[in-house]
C-alpha cells in the first residue's frame, strides 16, 4: 500500500466517524486540541483503522504515542515492516 | 405539603410529523401513518410486516459529541424535549438548577444498536469491531441519560421501563417527585424505536396485525370485529411538569393539571391483561383525584388492536363508566408507540381538551360484540373536556391511568 493510500484511508475514517471536514485533515493537525477527539473517540478510533486497514492494533502500545494525524500515517505505515 | 402539578409544554416527534402541531393535524384530518415496512420481508417468520415510523430528520443540528452516545430513538427524545422547553418559554438554562428532573421510559432500548452490536459480535464471538458508543445507545435508560446529558440536568435522572406503559410511569413518577416538593420541575415522557425485532417480539406472541399487509391503513382496528392485533410504531412524546405555582409566577400556559394517578400489577399473567386490574387501576386513579366516574368527560384508551386487550378494557370500562363516557384510542393514527404512546397519547389528548373535540377511533367501523357496552367515539365530536383519564395496559401485566384536569379550569380546585 502506498502512502496516499494510508492518507487517503485514514482520512476517510476522520470524515466518516468523526465528522471532520477533508480540508482540516493535515498532517501536522493535533487530534486532540486541532480535532476535537477525546479519549471515548480514541477506542473508536482504533476499531474505525482496524476496520479499514485490515490490522490488530488495539494492544499496540504505540497507539498510545499517537498525537498527530501524520503521527497515525506513520503508524499504519509502520505496521507493514513489522 | 403536597404541590399541584401541572403540565406547561409539549413536545413530539411522532409518525405523523415532527412536532406537535404536524401530529395533532394528521390527527385531526384522519391521517394513518402505517406503511408496508420495506425490506421485512427478509425475516424469517415475520409475518407483520406493517409499521408505523417517524422520520429522522434534522439530527445533525445536535453536536457529534452529543450525538454519539445517541440511539435513534435518543435523538428523537432529544428533539421532542427541545420542542417541548422551547413551548413552555423555558430556557436550557434551567435544567442545571438541580431542582429539573429527567424521566423517560421505553420498553427496548435503542434496539438497532442493540441488533448492530449482536450481528457485530455474533457470528464470529469478535468484539473487536465494537465501537466505544454502542453500550449508552443500546442501554434501555438511552433516551434519559441522553436527553438529561444534552441538556444538562443535573436533577433526578431516571428511565421507566415497563413496556407500553412506561412513558405514563415516567409522567406519574414526576408527579409524585414534584407534588411531594423534591423537584419543581420535570421533563416526563418515553420513546421508541421501530425495528423488526420488536415487531416480532410482539408477532411471535400472536399479538401483531398480520391481514393488513396489503392494506396497511386499514389497521390497527382498535375495538373493531376485525381487529387482528398491534401495529409497531416509534417516535417520542416529552411534556413539560411543573409546580402549580411555579408556573403561575412565570406566567407560563397551563395546559392542563394532573390530579390523579396509578399504577398497578396484574399479579396473574405476562401477556394477557384482565379487566380486574384494569378497573383496579382506573377505580384508584380517580380515588387519588378525589373524583367520581362522572366526572370523567373522555377516556383515551389504551387499545392497541389485539384480540384480548381490547376486550379486556372495554370491559373495564364499561363496569364503571358503562356508556357515560367517550373513548376514543389513537392507535389507528400512529400505531402503538410502545415506551412513548402513554406520552404521545396525552399530548394528543390535551389537544382534544384544548378544542374540544374528541378524535374517533381510527378503523373502528363496526364495534365487537365483546367490546360494546361503552361510548365508543367513531366521527369527530364536540364536547368540553374539563376532566379526562388515560390509559396504558402493557405487556408484563403493569397498568397505569393518569386524570388530567384541563387547564382551563386549574382555578377550580
Amino acid at each position: 500500500m502506498t502512502n496516499n493510500n494510508i492518507i487517503n484511508l485514514t482520512n476517510q475514517v476522520f470524515e466518516e466517524s468523526f465528522e471532520i471536514e477533508p480540508d482540516r485533515l493535515k498532517p501536522e493537525m493535533n487530534i486532540f486540541e486541532d480535532l476535537g477527539l477525546d479519549s471515548l473517540d480514541i477506542v473508536d478510533l482504533v476499531v474505525a483503522l482496524q476496520q479499514k486497514f485490515g490490522v490488530n492494533i488495539r494492544d499496540d502500545e504505540r497507539v498510545r504515542q499517537i498525537r498527530t494525524l501524520g503521527d497515525i500515517y506513520q503508524f499504519i505505515d509502520s505496521l507493514k515492516t513489522d | 405539603m403536597i404541590n399541584r402539578v401541572v403540565i406547561s409544554g409539549l413536545g413530539a416527534v411522532s409518525p405523523l410529523g415532527h412536532d406537535v402541531p404536524s401530529f395533532i393535524k394528521g390527527i385531526r384530518a384522519g391521517k394513518s401513518a402505517v406503511r408496508q415496512m420495506a425490506g421485512w420481508d427478509k425475516y424469517i417468520g415475520l409475518r407483520s410486516r406493517v409499521g408505523a415510523a417517524s422520520v429522522l430528520t434534522g439530527e445533525k443540528k445536535i453536536p457529534r459529541k452529543s450525538r454519539r452516545s445517541m440511539s435513534r430513538m435518543s435523538i428523537f427524545a432529544v428533539q421532542a424535549a427541545q420542542e417541548a422547553l422551547a413551548d413552555a418559554g423555558l430556557d436550557t438554562v434551567i435544567c442545571s438548577t438541580g431542582r429539573v428532573a429527567c424521566i423517560i421510559g421505553s420498553t427496548m432500548g435503542g434496539a438497532e444498536s442493540l441488533n448492530e452490536t449482536f450481528e457485530i459480535m455474533l457470528p464470529d464471538k469478535d468484539l473487536s469491531r465494537l465501537t466505544a458508543m454502542k453500550f449508552f445507545q443500546c442501554v434501555s435508560h438511552t433516551a434519559a441519560m441522553n436527553v438529561a446529558q444534552y441538556l444538562g440536568v443535573t436533577g433526578c435522572v431516571m428511565a421507566t421501563s415497563a413496556a407500553c406503559a412506561s412513558s405514563l410511569q415516567a409522567i406519574g413518577t414526576g408527579y409524585d417527585l414534584i407534588r411531594l416538593g423534591r423537584q419543581d420541575m420535570a421533563l416526563c415522557g418515553g420513546a421508541e424505536e421501530l425495528h423488526p425485532t420488536v415487531t416480532g417480539s410482539f408477532d411471535i406472541l400472536f399479538a401483531t396485525s398480520i391481514s393488513y399487509n396489503d392494506a396497511p391503513q386499514s389497521t390497527p382496528r382498535p375495538f373493531d370485529e376485525k381487529r387482528d392485533g398491534l401495529v409497531c410504531g416509534d417516535g417520542s412524546g416529552i411534556v413539560i411538569l411543573e409546580e402549580y405555582e411555579h408556573a403561575e409566577k412565570r406566567g407560563a400556559k397551563i395546559y392542563g393539571e394532573i390530579i390523579g394517578y396509578h399504577t398497578c400489577g396484574n399479579g396473574s399473567h405476562v401477556s394477557q391483561s384482565d379487566r380486574i386490574s384494569m378497573q383496579a387501576c382506573l377505580t384508584e386513579a380517580l380515588a387519588d383525584a378525589g373524583i367520581s366516574p362522572g366526572d370523567i368527560d373522555y377516556i383515551n384508551a389504551h387499545a392497541t388492536a389485539t384480540l384480548h386487550g381490547d376486550k379486556e378494557e372495554a370491559a373495564a370500562i364499561r363496569e364503571i363508566f358503562g356508556r357515560s363516557v367517550p373513548v376514543s384510542s389513537l392507535k389507528g393514527y400512529i400505531g402503538h408507540t410502545l415506551g412513548a404512546s402513554g406520552a404521545l397519547e396525552l399530548i394528543a389528548s390535551i389537544s382534544m381538551m384544548e378544542e374540544g373535540v374528541i378524535y374517533p377511533t381510527l378503523n373502528l367501523e363496526t364495534v365487537s360484540p365483546e367490546c360494546q357496552g361503552i361510548c365508543h367515539v367513531m366521527e369527530p365530536f364536540k364536547k368540553d373536556i374539563r376532566i379526562l383519564a388515560k390509559n396504558c395496559f402493557a405487556f408484563g401485566g403493569i397498568n397505569a391511568v393518569l386524570v388530567l384536569r384541563n387547564g382551563k379550569y386549574s382555578n377550580d380546585q
